[in-house]
């Protein structure tokens, strides 16, 4: 069999013809076929008074073999056989293929011939282009120089003639592919590009269709319409299309006809038309075109479906998870800031209240406290009144009058160092964080309740460890703990006869990195029911106590990292224990 | 302040304020002891020798007023002033019933002090003296006869000699012999005196038989 191509196998869309109609044709014969294959040369295509050398090729090529089928493929092959039929295949039945029908009429054929025609509906694809681009006036047909593309320029301009009034034409045919493709890069919105075949410039110099378009998409301002299924995919829009593989496919079933006995004359004379309408959908999207403007059976391909339609649930199912998770997140982060706002605050109320409490106590020793200032003032008094009568004498004791004054500046101080004590508790200042000697603010304390004590008939014994290690705190809050253990303390011994009214203060070190102190009355011990609910604000089991006291001590050694106990002691009493970490505990804590 | 053994008892718990205090009453003259407390004080107090007490009312384990109470209840006869940190009315009220000097509010100015001091001192001075002159008395009283203590004790009930005679079955005439003795030893020369001494003595009239 000869398979007589117009053109260069590469040539579309008769090539793309040609390779449908061969592949097919192999895949589906029984048995093997020898293939001879020819291209006439475009020259000669062009000029049939050129023919007799390459008749002589192919006469050449066939070594006077018997052909059982000759396959021109395009019309100037079909023409070209039918020229050289009697000198070169005289009895070889002739299967034309992809030949336009315009250019063969059915009435030259033998009934030794048969054909798969080409239909083209010229029309159809300036119909196309006006639909998907309405506001498109100009369209600038991209046809080459060479026989065939004038023979199809010519019918394109006929054929276009009647549909002028919608758009007008713009042949490229007589420029230069480099001047074509210039002018395809400064196109105006309203145009488009109908690339028709390409196979020779003006200047002679040949393309190939797959070549043209390609340089011609890449440049390109406008859309480009293609007119063959060969260039889908290539850079054209799309549309109603030659359907190459279609034409070679049934070409392949005509030949294997052929080759199973059939006469030509016997199998039906087709045309494959224009197929359903095709559509690259990259170009669609790159022209900004919808698909609500594409004909209603119309076929979409190369859609890439967006990550979004390929996954459409796994990304909804993510999305989602997603948006819960920042949610979650924005949540947690809103409670973080919100709790931390509330523990600033309920920081900064638990400091309001111990503020308040440490006045309450403050106010409630008031009597005590004055007279641990009386006592330094009366001693100055007397001092000062002897230094003056010693000096209103004739030979005064200056010796004397000096210790008199030594012992001023003495009490003075002891004074200052009550009032002292009493602005740092009653001053509502800065928490602090420094080190605190358990035992110094043990002492500091029951100094400051020293009168109350007296007042109270209540004896203070006290066990403190030697070498104890500092805690870290604020000393006015910790000292507030203690003043409300030793009320706390003082308090449980109203009914306590006098000669047993002892509160005993240890301090100790009960494990590494921690300090205790306890503070033991010998009152009548927690009551089973108090026991529960000591530390729980405003319980009391006094006749006045707010019921603050032992929260506000419990917060306040919670705050240093301590804990703050009560218990009954086993002979009589209650001991409270406040626990404290030292300050190099607290220090590798943080 | 005539006598310069006058002492004062000092008892303070609060250091500062018994130094100070002392010296005070030390640049004015007097012998001042300072205790700590009132244990010390009741351990070293010398009831021989003249002066008054400055107790401070509070202070621990035995207060100024309970300090009192278990002085007084010793015998001492001694004089107390109080010093107290706090006006507080009961107490001083409790304090002066119970035969306080002064109940002085700390700080208290040398003028207050030594005025109590002074009264103090008074008070002392005319305790001691009566005392002294009850000493005396017993020891005449002493010098009596039974007979003549028993006359005694018929004269100061307001019986006539022939009473007494009659009550102790005698005659007139060995009573007027009695009676002139014991008025001789008792160094009284009328009833009335003797009435007086006897009282003192706390001898009472012998009743009616």
């Amino acid at each position: 069999m000869l398979l007589l191509h117009s053109f260069g196998r590469a040539y579309s869309p008769w090539s793309d013809i040609a390779e449908s109609f061969h592949s097919d044709l192999i895949k589906n014969s029984s048995e093997p076929i020898d293939f001879y294959e020819v291209s006439l040369d475009t020259e000669n295509a062009r000029r049939p008074d050129q023919d007799k050398p390459f008749s002589e090729y192919i006469q050449a090529l066939l070594g006077g073999r018997r052909l059982d089928l000759v396959v021109p493929v395009g019309a100037p092959a079909a023409s070209f056989v039918q020229r050289h039929r009697v000198e070169l295949f005289p009895a070889t039945p002739m299967l034309i293929v992809g030949a336009d029908q315009r250019r063969i009429p059915v009435s030259s054929l033998t009934p030794n011939d048969t054909a798969v025609f080409l239909a083209v509906d010229l029309p159809a694809y300036i119909a196309n282009i006006v639909r998907l681009r309405p506001d498109v006036t100009e369209v600038a047909v991209v046809i080459g120089n060479s026989a065939i593309e004038k023979y199809w320029a010519a019918e394109l301009s006929s054929n276009y003639r009647r549909i002028s009034d919608q758009v007008d034409f713009i042949w490229l045919n007589d420029l230069s592919f480099d001047e074509i493709l210039a002018r395809a890069a400064a196109m105006p919105r309203n145009y488009a590009i109908l690339h028709f075949l390409l196979s020779e410039d003006i200047k002679g110099v040949p393309y190939s269709q797959e070549r043209s378009l390609q340089a011609l998409h890449e440049v390109s301002a406008v859309p480009i319409f293609g007119v063959g299924d060969y260039e889908m995919g290539r850079g054209i829009v799309g549309g109603p299309l030659i359907q190459s593989k279609m034409l070679g496919q049934l070409a392949a079933g005509a030949a294997r006809r052929i080759f199973a006995g059939e006469t030509p004359a016997n199998i039906k004379i087709t045309a494959v038309g224009l197929g359903t309408p095709v559509y690259d959908w990259r170009k669609l999207q790159r022209w900004n075109i919808s698909e609500a403007l594409l004909p209603r059976d119309s076929i979409v391909e190369f859609r890439e479906t967006t990550a979004w339609q390929q996954y459409r649930w796994p990304i909804l199912l993510a999305a989602t998870v997603l948006f819960a998770q920042t949610l979650l997140v924005v949540y947690v982060l809103t409670q973080n800031r919100r709790r931390r706002a509330a523990e600033a605050e309920a920081a900064e109320q638990r400091h309001e209240v111990a503020h308040l409490m440490r006045v309450s106590v403050l106010g409630e020793l008031s009597g005590a406290i004055a007279h641990e200032i009386n006592q330094p003032l009366t001693a100055i008094l007397s001092n000062a009144q002897a230094a003056l009568h010693l000096l209103a004498q004739k030979s005064p004791d200056l010796d004397e009058v000096r210790n008199a004054i030594r012992d001023i500046v003495d009490e003075n101080n002891r004074a200052g160092d009550v009032i002292e004590r009493l602005r740092s508790l009653l001053r509502k200042g800065e928490r602090k964080a420094e080190p605190v000697e358990i035992n110094e603010l043990a002492k500091s304390t029951i100094t400051l309740l020293h009168s109350e004590l007296i007042g109270r008939r209540i004896a203070v014994e006290t066990d403190l460890a030697n070498g104890l290690p500092p805690t870290s705190g604020d000393p006015v809050q910790l000292q507030q703990v203690l003043l409300n253990l030793l009320m706390n303390a003082m308090d449980a011994m109203v009914s306590t006869p006098d000669a047993r009214r002892r509160i005993t203060v240890r301090t100790r070190a009960p494990e590494a990195g921690a300090v205790e102190l306890q503070i033991r009355d010998r009152g009548p011990g927690i009551r089973t029911d108090d026991q529960v609910n000591l530390f729980k604000p405003f319980y009391t089991s006094k006749e006045h106590g707010l019921g603050l006291g032992l929260t506000i001590c419990s917060t306040i050694a919670q705050a240093h990292g301590g804990t703050l106990s009560l218990l009954n002691h086993g002979d009589s009493g209650a001991v409270a224990l406040l626990k404290l970490p030292v300050q190099e505990m607290m220090v590798a804590a943080k | 302040m005539t006598d310069a053994t006058f002492t004062i008892f000092l008892v303070d718990d609060d250091a500062g304020v018994l130094k100070a205090l002392s010296r005070l009453l030390r640049t004015r003259g007097y012998e001042v002891r300072p205790f700590a407390s009132p244990q010390a004080f009741l351990d070293g107090h010398d009831p021989a020798l003249p002066g008054c007490a400055v107790f401070d009312v509070s202070m621990p384990g035995l207060d100024g007023l309970s300090l009192q109470d278990i002085f007084k209840a010793g015998g001492n006869e001694r004089p107390v002033i109080f010093l107290t940190g706090k006006g507080d009315i009961p107490k001083s009220v409790r304090a002066i019933k119970a035969g306080a000097i002064d109940f002085l509010t700390k700080p208290v100015s040398d003028k207050d002090l030594l005025d109590a001091i002074a009264r103090a001192e008074e008070i002392d001075a005319g305790a001691r003296q009566m005392s002294a002159d009850l000493t005396a008395i017993q020891a005449r009283i002493a010098t009596l006869t039974p007979r003549e203590h028993e006359v005694l004790t018929h004269v100061i009930a307001g019986r006539l000699n022939k009473q007494i005679a009659g009550d102790l079955g005698t005659v007139e005439k060995t009573i007027k012999v009695h009676r002139g003795r014991m008025m001789a030893k008792l160094g009284v020369r009328s009833v009335a005196d003797l009435v007086r001494l006897a009282e003192k003595a706390g001898i009472s009239a012998r009743a009616k038989s």
